[in-house]
């Protein structure tokens, strides 16, 4: 067989065509769309867990106001009267309490959240400051 | 099988146009063709997983560059002088040749790896000698002497087989 040129041993060697590859295996959709979905569904169970804890946090805070209410239910006028004890309250208790029971509950149960106003004193402070001599 | 969309039919098209000599080139570098079969789907999976070939000028020697890369890791990760299989024919021979196809393959074999490359890139790949350069990161003067050199050897390889042949 004769030795060919450049051209024509080239155009000899493109009569070869390579093969052809195995078609393309089956990939799964999109992986992107795929990453998206698991985000929203953690995005969801996250706000699932938070909608819950919300609602047994409320239910929570309501049984314990329904069990205030329950334990108060024996001295309705004490739910209404929400103001820190003072001396005057206490006199006003004294007088007014049916026992020396009643007298000593109204004072203890006493919120003391809420500040006083300026020039008045909380008698269960001015109580505790006093050395009592027995 | 769900890619649809026009992205993922451009990708499907580009392997039906050059997954042939993608397929050659990636059997040139690693000898063997379970393993450029492997290299050359490896890197089209990708392609459809990202959904698109991004703002690639030049795709047909991007999709060369990322099949030597993958080819390449594959080597890596085995033997990297693993010698080429001799058994898995390249080629559809014209005319049945199959005779021609093995002559043909046994003289790539012969060849040092990087003419082996540059000959499938610029013959069955088609492309230029400034597409190889970038893509094997070498000059076009190199790669044009590497051709040349190949080309040389693959000629006389070829027919100094088929004379003895012929001969004897």
């Amino acid at each position: 067989m004769p030795t060919l040129d450049d051209e024509r041993f080239e155009a000899y060697l493109k009569q070869f065509r390579p093969l052809v590859p195995d078609p393309l295996p089956a990939v799964e959709p999109n992986r992107g769309a795929r990453r998206k979905f698991v985000l929203g569904a953690w995005v969801a169970a996250a706000v699932a867990i938070v909608v819950l804890g919300a609602l047994t946090f409320r239910i929570r805070t309501n049984r314990a106001r329904v069990t205030e209410n329950v334990v108060n239910v024996g001295n309705p006028g004490h739910l209404q009267d929400r103001q820190p004890l003072t001396m005057r309250g206490a006199n006003a208790l004294m007088a007014k309490a049916p026992s020396f029971k009643a007298m000593v509950d109204g004072m203890a149960f006493r919120s003391q959240a809420v500040p006083l106003p300026k020039g008045r004193r909380s008698a269960v402070a001015v109580l505790g400051k006093e050395k009592i001599k027995l | 099988m769900q890619r649809t969309d026009g992205n993922t039919a451009e990708i499907e098209l580009l392997y039906r146009q050059h997954g042939p000599a993608l397929l050659l080139f990636a059997q040139a570098v690693t000898g063997e063709r379970a393993r450029a079969q492997d290299a050359v789907q490896q890197v089209f999976l990708k392609l459809l997983e990202k959904g698109s070939l991004g703002q690639v000028a030049d795709k047909k020697a991007y999709l060369f560059t990322c099949v030597r890369n993958a080819a390449l890791n594959d080597s890596k990760r085995r033997d990297r002088n693993a010698p080429l299989d001799p058994d898995s024919a390249w080629f559809s021979p014209p005319n049945r040749d199959y005779a021609g196809e093995q002559n043909l393959r046994r003289a790539l074999e012969i060849l040092p790896s990087e003419q082996r490359q540059v000959m499938v890139l610029h013959i069955w790949g088609e492309l230029t000698f400034l597409q190889i350069s970038d893509l094997l990161d070498l000059s076009s003067n190199t790669v044009a002497s590497r051709y040349r050199y190949a080309l040389a050897k693959l000629r006389d390889s070829m027919f100094a087989k088929e004379n003895s042949c012929a001969n004897s």
